[in-house]
Formats: structure tokens, sequence, C-alpha cells
């Protein structure tokens, strides 16, 4: 007991400041595992709920309809070259009766655009181009002669050293009312667009309530919209890695057998199911991730589109179109499906990684900066005090508190400070309950749908939560304080064309 | 050191209430998280164990059930030469012991419910028969008195299917329930199933109709015989309910409905800017040629998604008499989309007087109007 | 007796037809999407293809196209057999080269008949 007098009795400033931020560091330690409760628990209702009102949902019924609302699906390719035409095969037979499929050819330098050509038997269009949003100019619009593409449109222009960029001129020649955002080399479930388009189908149409007098100008009443409008929906992304893919079509899906993209599964499952589908149940999803997301064209247009020059493009544009649905004082949300409807290719390397990390981290606080007037502003209702407060206390400053915290604890190691018993009391503490939390975001993932053939593939998967506090979780906290580093220094770097071309050589070095 | 954590933690539970609180919370949620560890991987384990007997089971009994019903309906020798309702099924195979067990009963329902979305006419009505003289209405209706919303669409939705009459007082208090998903399905019954007076509903209906709903519905509408299609103007001038008024318009250019033109043309003085242009857009759909004066009349004070309805069913209703203001929409104004639709409009007509305009445009126009043209000119281009 | 490759993702429906066609005398050859039925369709010769419109690796307007544009498969005919009910796809399916199209859920009866007719206008059009 002798410790705990140490503990508490110290009389020296240091030992003033030291407790101080020890007790301020329990407290927001506490604060940070009852809010991951709080989401596991929230994430169990809206799965639940969702898995039971869709359970006798006619999926089919969508696609013998005429009254289906078009979509318009944008996939930007940079360099794709090697897997462009099986991926565009596998994008053109979707299941859905009304659609799209716009494929920018970013500026590639290798031979995209001339397969695409050849294949899918294009010619140029004289195509009356209007720019809605920013982006660098489009140079040619290519449709196929052969009406069995008659879906297919192929973009080329100018390369705009982002994903944004590219979406944003995709967006422009987009004909359709909602769009969805994905990457060529993303592997998508046929039921995408059915399984996406479902939640802006299921509010109510347009409701209007009329205020003040008839406006002298126009002589109608002026109206506001008072109906709900579900701006965007996004789904579960899983690491294509270790899947079996014939000719773009996913044959047999299993988790990653390499450790890196194995670690990442695990993340992304828990990210989607407490991260999405808790926040989901009260209206408060942060972002749509840039794999995959369907988006009300009207708003996202009049939010401005995506910011070519944001690190975290999909989260800030979703900050806008909240922000501006609240700026119109419109009601709005955001839905999430807990299924998952896309499969991608998670870095194998610890260089890629490394760089896609510090990317991140360096685009939330790039999107904290530049809206930091909707951080616990009650003007803006959810967003500002829950989804910006929850954003900005556990995902922006969790890794510079997890960093201080180390050091201090090395500092009380060196000057023998500190109290072992409790130290590791309190290490068991938060590694039992990380483990407990992922463990059952996995549980409640395969709630929804049985991925994995075989019990040892979700075993193995499980296992990874042991390993995460020693391994994977200080690789992303050093990759984290390495982006906000960046950020603040304001290092340059061509982030955009490298890490694609990543990507593109891994899956080219696949059997 | 695992000897040593275990210790610690022990010496800790002995000593629990000398510990300062924090670390006594530290201890329970230890505790706490461990527990939900095991259980979490306990109900993994066993979901998993639960799925696989169960699928297992399945694909074990589906062959058999759909060899069953290859055997007794698609291959059924008196499939043509007997009228449906008389063919008798062999009674062998349907007594077998199997189709008692609850489990088993309920997948030959939904295979049979695959089978009768693949076939309608004779074969859907001996599916029908089959269903019927397996005695599983009983199973369904039984579902339809739980108290699980998801149980009783379950029942509702396996009756409609099966076409099987529910009596209104069961269904028609579901037509408004407050739960979205069974008031749908109960709606679509209702319209599949009441034979007297299948939309008497929507007078009734206070419940707004989602698009998804309309869906469905819409497809039971246009599709089971012998239903009879009032005239949907009745709503269109009446119901308070603007989703059921919206779907009606859907319904009037569908079915063609041109005797609704006038009650659609009261819609244009409606407030609701939405609304109007679904109205504009049925009365385009219609080709209402008496509706062109008013639509073009109202064209200045109307706000952009209005007006860019107004030309699209001007290019509809193509009576050549508005090619001269489709003309000056396209040469003046400075919004791209009214200018595509203009052009798009002109070109709809296909007449000699338009191709003559759209030749004219072409020669005096400017550059980006050109390309406008051509882009709606180019058949490759939707 | 003519050969008929049938092309749809749903097995039930799949089996269904073989078992209906089967019956009626015709030789009967199965796939299950787009890439098994270009594969069936290099290796030998139909008189008629059975198509649904949308399938895994390719669609039904493909495999329509794919045989129009095939001098030796030109003459094949083709039925679209889908649930697709909107216009627009209609048309083009016919626009590509479609020969029929019924929309799901069909009359086992009809599709018989429109089978037996559109072959034997094709013996017709061979013989002259």
């Amino acid at each position: 007991m002798e410790a705990i007098r140490n503990f508490f009795s110290g009389g020296s400033f240091w030992d003033v400041v030291g407790t101080f931020y020890q007790g301020a560091v329990f407290l927001y330690g506490t604060s940070l595992l009852l809010a991951y409760a709080m989401l596991a628990a929230m994430s169990l209702i809206s799965i639940r709920n969702y898995m039971k009102k869709n359970a006798s949902v006619n999926y089919e019924v969508i696609v013998e309809s005429p009254l289906a609302p078009g979509i318009s699906v944008i996939a930007p390719a940079f360099n794709e070259g090697v897997t462009i035409i099986q991926n565009v095969r596998s994008l053109l037979t979707l299941n859905y009766p009304k659609f799209e499929v716009i494929i920018i050819n970013d500026g590639s330098t290798d031979d995209t655009l001339e397969k695409l050509i050849d294949e899918f038997q294009m010619i140029q269009v004289d195509y009356a181009y209007r720019q809605k949003l920013n982006c660098e100019p489009v140079k040619r619009v290519f449709k196929s002669t052969n009406h069995a593409y008659d879906k297919l449109m192929v973009i080329d222009k100018v390369n705009g050293k982002s994903k944004a960029d590219a979406s944003n001129a995709g967006i422009n020649v987009s004909t359709y009312e909602y769009f969805l955002c994905t990457d060529v080399d993303c592997i998508l479930d046929k039921d995408t667009l059915i399984k996406l388009i479902k939640p802006f189908m299921d509010q109510e149409t347009t409701k209007i309530k009329e205020i003040g007098d008839p406006c002298p100008e126009c002589g109608y009443v002026h109206i506001q919209e008072v109906h709900k409008r579900v701006i965007a929906t996004g789904a579960t992304l899983r690491m294509v890695n270790s899947c079996e893919v014939d000719e773009g079509l996913l044959t047999r899906v299993r988790p990653p057998v390499r450790f890196l993209p194995r670690f990442q599964e695990m993340e992304y499952i828990r990210a989607f199911v407490l991260g999405k589908m808790g926040w989901d149940l009260i209206n408060s999803v942060p972002n749509v991730s840039g794999g995959l997301g369907m988006f009300d064209k009207e708003i996202a247009v009049m939010a401005g589109g995506y910011d070519p020059k944001s690190f975290g493009e999909d989260m800030d544009l979703i900050t806008r179109m909240c922000a501006f649905m609240k700026d119109n004082k419109r009601r709005y949300s955001i839905r999430y499906v807990p299924i998952t409807l896309c499969w991608t290719e998670g870095p194998t390397t610890l260089k890629v990684f490394g760089r896609q990390r510090s990317r991140w981290a360096r685009g939330l606080a790039q999107i904290m900066t530049t809206h930091r007037k909707i951080i616990g502003n009650p003007r803006y209702g959810r967003l500002g005090m829950i989804v910006y407060i929850y954003n900005f206390l556990f995902e922006l400053l969790a890794p510079i508190i997890e960093f201080t915290g180390i050091l201090f604890y090395i500092y009380l190691i060196i000057t023998g400070q500190i109290n072992w018993p409790f130290a590791i009391i309190l290490i068991v503490f938060v590694y039992t309950y990380s483990v407990a939390i992922t463990t059952m975001a996995l549980l409640w993932d395969q709630v929804t749908f049985k991925y994995y053939k075989t019990w040892k593939e979700v075993i193995g998967l499980c296992m990874m939560a042991f390993l995460e506090p020693f391994v994977y979780h200080p690789l992303i906290v050093f990759f984290s304080i390495k982006g906000y580093f960046n950020f603040i220094t304001g290092r340059k770097h061509v982030w955009g064309n490298m890490q694609r071309q990543g990507f593109g050589t891994a899956q080219k070095k696949k059997p | 050191m695992w000897k040593d954590l275990s210790d610690l933690l022990w010496q800790a539970y002995e000593q629990f209430g000398f510990l300062p609180l924090f670390i006594q919370i530290a201890l329970i949620f230890i505790g706490l998280a461990i527990l939900a560890t095991l259980v979490a991987y306990g109900s993994i384990l066993f979901r998993r164990w639960q799925g696989y007997v169960y699928e297992k089971r399945v694909n074990f009994i589906t062959p058999k059930i759909e060899d069953m019903i290859t055997e007794q309906v698609l291959l059924n020798e008196q499939l043509g030469s007997v009228p449906v309702d008389d063919i008798e099924f062999d009674p062998v195979p349907l007594s077998d012991k199997i189709y008692k067990k609850p489990w088993v009963r309920q997948i030959v329902i939904d295979v049979l419910i695959q089978y009768r979305k693949n076939f309608r006419g004779e074969v859907g009505d001996l599916l029908r028969k089959l269903y019927i003289d397996m005695g599983l209405p009983k199973d369904s209706f039984d579902k339809m008195k739980t108290l699980k919303w998801e149980r009783k669409i379950k029942a509702v939705m396996e009756l409609t299917q099966m076409d099987i009459p529910i009596s209104d007082v069961t269904i028609l208090p579901l037509t408004n329930s407050q739960n979205p998903s069974l008031r749908a399905a109960a709606r679509n019954a209702y319209i599949q199933l009441s034979k007297n007076d299948p939309f008497k509903f929507f007078d009734i209906a206070t419940e707004p109709l989602l698009p998804w709903d309309q869906l469905d519905m819409f497809r039971i509408i246009t599709t089971t015989k012998d239903i009879q299609i009032p005239n949907f103007s009745r709503w269109v001038s009446y119901s308070t309910n603007k989703s059921v008024v919206s779907f009606c318009l859907k319904l009037i250019a569908h079915y063609d409905q041109k005797s609704a033109i006038p009650a659609v043309m009261d819609l244009l003085n409606n407030k609701d800017h939405y609304f109007r242009a679904d109205a504009i857009t049925c009365l385009g759909k219609l080709s209402a040629e008496m509706a062109e004066v008013r639509l073009v009349k109202i064209y200045d004070h109307q706000p952009l998604i209005c007006q860019i309805e107004i030309l699209r069913a001007v290019g509809q209703i193509a009576s050549g008499k508005y090619l001269e203001f489709l003309k000056h929409e396209f040469s003046y104004s400075s919004n791209f989309d009214i200018r595509m639709n203009a052009a798009r409009a002109i070109i709809n007509h296909d007449s000699d007087e338009s191709r003559v305009i759209v030749n004219e445009l072409m020669n005096t126009t400017y550059e980006e109007n050109r390309i406008i043209i051509k882009h709606c000119l180019n058949p490759l281009i939707k | 007796m003519a050969n008929i490759l049938v092309v749809e993702d749903d097995e039930i429906m799949l089996k269904a037809i073989k078992n209906i066609l089967s019956k009626d005398g015709y030789n009967v050859i199965l796939a299950k999407n787009g890439k098994e039925a270009f594969d069936k369709l290099e290796h030998a010769d139909y008189d008629l293809v059975l198509s649904d419109l949308m399938m895994p690796y390719a669609n039904g307007l493909e495999v329509i196209s794919r045989l129009r544009n095939d001098p030796a498969k030109k003459h094949v005919s083709i039925i679209i057999v889908s649930s697709v009910g909107n216009e627009e796809t209609i048309t083009e399916a016919f626009r590509l080269g479609a020969d029929d199209y019924l929309k799901k859920p069909i009359m086992a009866g009809e599709l018989l008949i429109r089978i037996r007719k559109l072959l034997a206008n094709r013996t017709v059009r061979h013989s002259l």
C-alpha cells in the first residue's frame, strides 16, 4: 500500500503535473472505452434492425421495375491497363435495370485508354460537357458503337493528381440523379446498386411546408423541405487479397493470409461494424468511405463536390453535404448497410501501408482544421455535437495522447517512480478490453452473413485481436503521428499517383 | 511471466477493498472483458455450427423437393389436357413423412415461391394447387397470428405470392400499420387479393407510400391478371395523401389514361414545386396536346425543375406549335440544362419542320450550342 | 432434334427449363453465366439460344451482340427470357438482334410454341 501513497503524495511541481496528467488520461481512456461499449451496443441494435427489416424484402422487384431511379457508377482509373478490361466488364454486369458506367482515364501513361477503346469498340463523340464541379479539363469522351455496351462511357482527362479531381469530372458528365463512387480495382457484389439505393427509397418522397406569404416576384409561396432526405449510403469493405477472383467476379471469400492485410481486414470490420453501423442508429455516420458510396447527386453538387486538395476527400465531402443541409435547414440522414459489397486490395508492404495511413491521418487533421467551426457547434446539430466532437477527441487526439502516454511511462520507468502493480493492471485492463471489443465486432459481423467458409478462417481472423495491440496498433500510431507531422510542416508529396501505382503493381504481381 | 501476472491479479482481487477507485474499476472491467470475449467466441462457434447443420439439412432436402415439384408440376402428364383444377397429384410422394416437419414445409413454401416467380399460366396455377393440396396455407396463416411483425410479413407475402385470399378484416388494419414494412406488404396483399375493390385503401391511406413500396405495388398492379384498372384521376383530384397522388400520376402515365388529363392539369396550380414537376412529366408522357398552351404559358414563372420538365413535355407532345418557343429558349437561355433540354425537345419532334430548325441552328449558333445539338443528335449518347 | 443453349443464373429456372424442353424432345445444354455461354457457343453449334439478361461475367445483350456479329453464328435464333420489364432494355435487345422476348414469369406452353415457331421459320429460310 506504500505504492499508493507514493503515487498520490508527490510534493514537487512535476509530481503535480504528473498526477494531473494521469488523472486526465485515465478520464479520457475511460470515456473512450465507454464510447466503444456504447457503439458496440448501438451497432448490434442497428444490425438486427436491418436484418429483420430486410429479411422479407424482395430485391428483385427493382430489377424489373420501370420506376427504378437511374444510377451513374463513377470509377477513376490511372494506369490500370493490366486489369481494366475485366474490371469494367464486371461493372457492366451489375444487377440493376438503369445505370451507366463512367470510367475516367485520369491521364494514364500506359495503355489503359487504348485497351478500353479496342475491347469495347469505342469512338470519340461530341459531348456537350459542362463543368459543374472543378476539375482538370476533359479532353475526349468515348461511347461504344456496340449497343451491348450502351451503358459504358469513357472520358479522357488531364491528370489531376487525385481521385477527387477525377471523380468530379465523372460527376460532371453523369446523367442520373444518384451516383456511386468506387475504385476501378474494387470488386463489387453484383447487387451493390440495389442494396445501396434501397435506403434512398425507404424515405418519404419530397414533402414540403409552406412558409410566409406569396412571393411578390414569382407569385408562389416559398416552400421548405421537411422530409428527411437520405443524402448518402455506404456499405462494408473487405480485403480482396486472398479471395479467389475470376474475371472480376468473386468466387470464394477468404481472410488475407498475410498478416498485414489480415490486420486490416479485422480493422475494417471493426470500423464498419462499430464505427458506421453504431453511428447509423442515431444518424451520426461520420463518413462514407471512398471505396464505395452512393450519393444524392443534387446535394453533392450543391455542396461543391470533392475537394481535389483534400487528403481525406471522402469525409470532407460528407461533412460539406451535411453542413449544406444544416445551413439550409433541411433534414438529412446517411445510411449504412451492414453487408460487405466491396472488396478492395489492401497494401501488403509496410511502405505502401505507412503512406496510406499517414495520408489518412493527414486528411483527418486537415478536415478538423478546415471545418473547425463545426466542432462543438450546436448549430450543426449531431454533426457538430456528436460526429465532430467524437472524431476530434477520439480519432484525432488518440494517437497523440497515446504517444505522450508512452513517453510519460518511459519517464516514470527511468526515474523509478512507476508503480508496477498498478501499471500492469491498467495495461491488462486496456488489453483485455480492446480484445473484447474487437471480438464482439467480429461476432456482429458474422451475424449478418457467413462470409468465410470454415470456422478456422474466422478464428484465424479473431486471433489478430490478440496480436493487434503489440504489433499493428503501434504502427498505426506511428504513421498517424507522421501524418500529423506532415500536415503541420505542410510537406508536399505526390501521393496520389504513386500510391495508386503501388496498388497497381501489387495487383500485377498476382498470378 | 504468466504466473507473475496471475499472482498479481489474484493479489489485487484479495485486497480489492483497499485499492484506489480507478484500479477497482479497471479490475472489474478486466473481468467483464474476459467474460465478453469468451461469450463472443462461444457464440461465433455456436452460430457457425448451427448454420452448418441447417445448411446441411437444406442441401439434403432441397433437391428432393425440387424433384418432387418437377415430377408433380412441370412434367405432369395431365398438364395441357385436363383443366388445372381437376389435376390430381400422385398421393404417394406427397404423403412422405418428411413433409410433416415444419422446417421442411417452410422450405417447400420457399421453393414453390421461387417457381411461381418464374412461371405463370397453367404451371403457375398448378404450383398454387400443390401449395393448397399440401395444406401449406395453414402454415402461412399460423404465422400471421404471431406477434412478431417480421413473421407476419413473411406470412402475408407467402399468401400474396400464392394468391390465397385473406379476409379484409385481417388485412385492412395492417395497411395503415406503423411499421413501414408490414404496411407495404399488407397493401400489396390487399391489391392483389381483394377481388371487388382492390384500390379501396387508396381512399383510407394516411401513411405515406414510400418509393420502394411503389415499386412493389406497381409490379402487382401491372401484372395481376383480372384486376380492374380504375380511372386514377379520382385520387389525383381528391386524395390528400401526396404520395398516393404522385403514385397515381405514374399509373396514369403507364396506362395512358388520357381522360385523366384535366385532373392532372389541375395540379399545375399546386404550390409544391416537386408536385408540379411530377404533373408536368405525366402530361408529357400522356402527350397531352391540350395542356401544351397552358404549359408554355406558365413556363416563365416556374422554378428550374419545372421549366425543364415543361421543355421535355413539349418535346414529347411534339405538336409542332411551339417549335419557335423551344428555339427561343435554346438560343437565348443562359442556363445550360435549359438549352440542352430545349435542343432535345426540338429534335424529338422529328418532323420536317424541326429538322429545318436544327439545320438552321447548326449554321447560325455559336460553338457551345452546336456541340449541344451534336450531342443530342448522336444516337450513341442517351 | 434441335440443339438449344439455355443461359440463366437462377438454378431453379435453369433446371425447370431443361426439364420442360427435354420433355418436348429438344437437346438442351445449360450455361450458368455469360462466360460459360461463350465457352459453349465456341465448342458446338446451336439452333437456338435462350438467354437471361442479367447474369455474371457478361449480360444477355452481350450474348446477342456476340452471336449477331459472328458470321458463323448469325443464323442462331435468340429468345430472351428475363424479368427485366424496362422498355429501353427490351428495345435494346431487339435492336441488337433478339428474335423474341419473354418476360418472367413465363408460361411454359407459350415458350414451347415460340421455340417451335422460330425453329420452323428458320428451316423455311434455310431451304430457300
